[in-house]
């Protein structure tokens, strides 16, 4: 059964990719056994390494993978079992997809009218000036022109195609967006502009947003709830200002100390911190798991070290007081 | 949104939230473009026009089509009627005769001298060589070989006869008409075939293109020319028989580029966002992959017509060509050859016509897959 509290929720959820048969056969752990749930309205930040498996995780949720075990509900109805044309349209009308990289996630053969206004054809909208109509209006809400809907891709920038790729997810007005570092690509100065365009239009839509990114420093500042991943493991999961003041995994403590400090004064005395699971665990006796150290902040621990984080936590809270 | 408060310098640090905005967030607004929007095959044409070879390639091609097209109803003479008083009969081109080529003249050999006075008046233009041969006085003699057969003023044959008396001119581009659609019929139908089976195979991957794979392989290891004779027998030689044994497993090389091409495509960001829409496979093979996957396969149909017309000329000159009297460029060659000692015009003309296809073909081949090279986009 699923939490009635959360649109997504994820179980349990399995991801491996297999190469080779026999003797050469290699597995590839690629989401293992991850669960995380993602309330109605928030914007949940999934961090982590590249190649620690967001993109799968991402992926398989929406289906362009197929799990290799594990549940994942919307709205409490499951959508990991067995793809039927009936589920597909459910999930192409609830979850949307922006992708990573602004050159490959549009079709160079195919005008901006055509990429955007593709989603309602789908849907089996055939007037033409109805599609025109509503990709225009689309268009005009992530800061491009009608002029521009006659274009082809690659007369745009980095930042322009990202948008153009928000606007084809949101035409078809999904619940809730999978957001595959739709920023990681671009320029600083344009990576806040194309983030504050998503956070307004998750206001007007009343939009659930799964932002992934490869770093904290671009989820910290908007992100309800962050979930930290650490190789296929979920290790970390917190409200962003819980995660940020007392960051407990020694994974989510050496992410946090590698932003950039942009003041010079504190920089200077700031340490990097690095990660080692074989030093800084000790699993030979306690199986580690899951474990909710306060309220919404879960850590993934061996019993021992639960009882270490919640002393942390207790003295944090002194120290606030 | 939460504040860093660690990081600010000590006179703002203090400030509460609702002094701080993100940077970034007014609205944007983007300029139109001041150029025209170009479409890719609009930009591939243009890239085009710039190679020089390849635009000469082109109106060579378009020149030979044009010409097999109307030359045949030109010259005036069928292309299979036979005059057996007329064989054999070298070039002769208005024009070109008073320059002393192509002015249908020839050299008799071996002649008693004797026989000289029978010859049609006005026919014998030079003595080239006197001798004796067992006593009698032999010649070797230069005649106007029209006059000398008795060819009535006026009537010229630009590339000559065969040996059945019949104008190799309207033959030859008769014989390249048919070559041509031969190679285009066998092309499309080997295109059509192979983008679909290559599609389904690259597409749906896994069990599927292990299956089109293997019995892809098996076709293309039957003994090829024993298939073809097979086709013959069943179907008569003809037209039908040839383009089909040209398709029997021409297409599987098509098929192999196209399945690797889907094998490319299929998992690029665009076709992956198209599926979370909810597009279909049909919709996602033709309108997403294909047209990004089709710039090699149509090159490759360009070189493959040469390939074509040779494999049809080749099939004619080992004797299983089209059913005569129809000419076709390796008809022609094929009779020529025979002859070629004696009237080495009679391979010549078809030889130049294929050659020149052949290279115009590649040439324009390798400019239409320049042009359609995606990397090269925007590039002049
Ligand atoms: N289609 C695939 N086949 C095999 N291995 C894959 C595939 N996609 C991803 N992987 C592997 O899974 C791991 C996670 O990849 P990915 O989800 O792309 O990471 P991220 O998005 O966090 O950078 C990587 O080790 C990658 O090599
Ligand atoms: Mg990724």
């Amino acid at each position: 059964m699923s939490d009635s509290t959360y649109l997504l929720e994820v179980k349990n959820l399995c991801r491996h990719f297999t190469s080779g048969r026999g003797k050469n056969k290699l597995v590839v752990k690629a989401v293992d056994n991850v669960s995380f749930g993602v309330k109605p309205a928030e914007t949940f930040g999934l961090v982590g390494e590249s190649g620690c498996g967001k993109t799968t995780l991402g992926r398989t949720i929406i289906r362009l993978y197929d799990p290799t075990s594990g549940q994942v509900f919307f709205n409490g109805r499951e959508i990991s079992g067995k793809m039927t044309g009936e589920l597909r349209r459910y999930l192409t009308e609830n979850i949307a997809m922006i992708f990573q990289d602004p050159i490959e996630s549009l079709n160079p053969r195919m005008t901006v009218e055509e990429i955007i206004g593709e989603g309602l054809k789908v849907r089996g909208v055939k007037d033409k000036a109805e599609i025109r109509r509503r990709v225009v209006e689309m268009l005009k809400k992530v800061g491009l022109n009608e002029e521009h809907a006659t274009r082809y891709p690659h007369e745009f920038s980095g930042g322009q195609r990202q948008r153009i790729g928000i606007a084809r997810a949101l035409i078809v007005q999904p619940k809730m967006i999978i957001a595959d570092e739709p920023v990681s690509a671009l320029d600083v100065s344009i990576q806040a502009q194309v983030i504050n365009l998503l956070n307004d239009l998750k206001e007007e839509f009343g939009l659930t947003i799964l932002f992934i990114a490869h770093n904290l420093s671009v989820v910290k500042y908007f992100s309800d709830r962050i979930g930290v991943m650490y190789y296929g493991r979920l290790v970390e999961v917190a409200r962003g200002e819980d995660l940020y003041a007392k960051p407990l995994h020694p994974y989510t403590r050496a992410l946090l100390s590698a932003i950039p400090e942009p003041n010079p004064l504190t920089a200077r005395n700031k340490k990097r911190l690095d990660y080692d699971p074989e030093r800084d665990h000790d699993y030979s006796r306690e199986k580690p798991e899951m474990v909710e150290i306060e309220p919404e902040h879960f850590v993934y621990c061996s019993p021992s070290e639960a009882a270490r984080y919640r002393e942390i936590c207790r003295s944090a809270v002194k120290a606030g007081d | 949104m939460i504040v860093d408060r660690n990081n600010l310098p000590e006179d703002i640090r203090d400030l509460p939230e609702s002094c701080f905005e993100i940077v970034g967030s007014e609205d944007i607004s983007d300029e139109p473009f001041k150029t025209e929007a170009i479409g890719f095959f609009k930009d591939a044409i243009y890239r085009l026009r710039k190679n020089k070879l390849s635009v000469i390639a082109f109106w060579l091609i378009t020149a030979v089509i044009i010409s097999a097209i109307i030359v045949p109803h030109l010259t005036g003479y069928s292309p299979t009627a036979q005059n057996l008083a007329y064989r054999n009969l070298p070039p002769k081109i208005p024009g070109l005769e008073k320059l002393g080529i192509a002015d249908g003249t020839r050299i008799l050999t071996n002649r008693p001298k004797a026989s000289l006075s029978e010859f049609p008046e006005g026919s014998i233009i030079q003595i080239v060589r006197e001798y004796k041969a067992s006593n009698v006085d032999m010649v070797d003699v230069k005649v106007d070989y029209y006059k000398f057969v008795g060819v009535p003023e006026g009537e010229y044959h630009w590339m000559g006869t065969d040996y059945l008396g019949r104008d190799l001119c309207t033959r030859l581009f008769l014989g390249a008409r048919i070559s041509l659609l031969i190679a285009f019929f066998a092309v499309v139908a080997n295109i059509i075939i192979g983008v679909v089976y290559g599609a389904c195979a690259g597409y749906y991957g896994g069990r599927v293109d292990m299956i089109l794979t293997h019995f892809a392989e098996i076709l293309d290891g039957l003994p090829y020319l024993v298939v073809t004779i097979l086709f013959m027998l069943l179907f008569g030689s003809g037209m039908f028989s040839i383009v089909l044994a040209l398709t029997v497993t021409g297409w599987i090389g098509t098929a192999r580029l196209v399945r690797a091409q889907f094998y490319r495509f299929k998992g690029r960001e665009y076709v992956l966002a198209a599926r979370t829409l909810g597009v279909r496979d049909r919709a996602l093979i033709f309108r997403h992959i294909l047209p990004n996957a089709i710039g090699p396969v149509i090159t490759r149909a360009m070189i493959s017509i040469p390939g074509a017309i040779f494999s049809e000329s080749f099939l004619a000159y080992i004797g299983l060509g089209i059913k005569p009297p129809n000419p076709s460029i390796g008809v022609l060659l094929s009779d020529g050859q025979r002859v070629l000692l004696q009237y080495p015009y009679q391979t010549v003309f078809p030889a130049v016509l294929i050659s020149v296809l052949m290279v115009s073909f590649n040439l324009f081949a390798n400019g239409l897959r320049d042009a359609l090279d995606p990397t090269q986009r925007g590039e002049i």
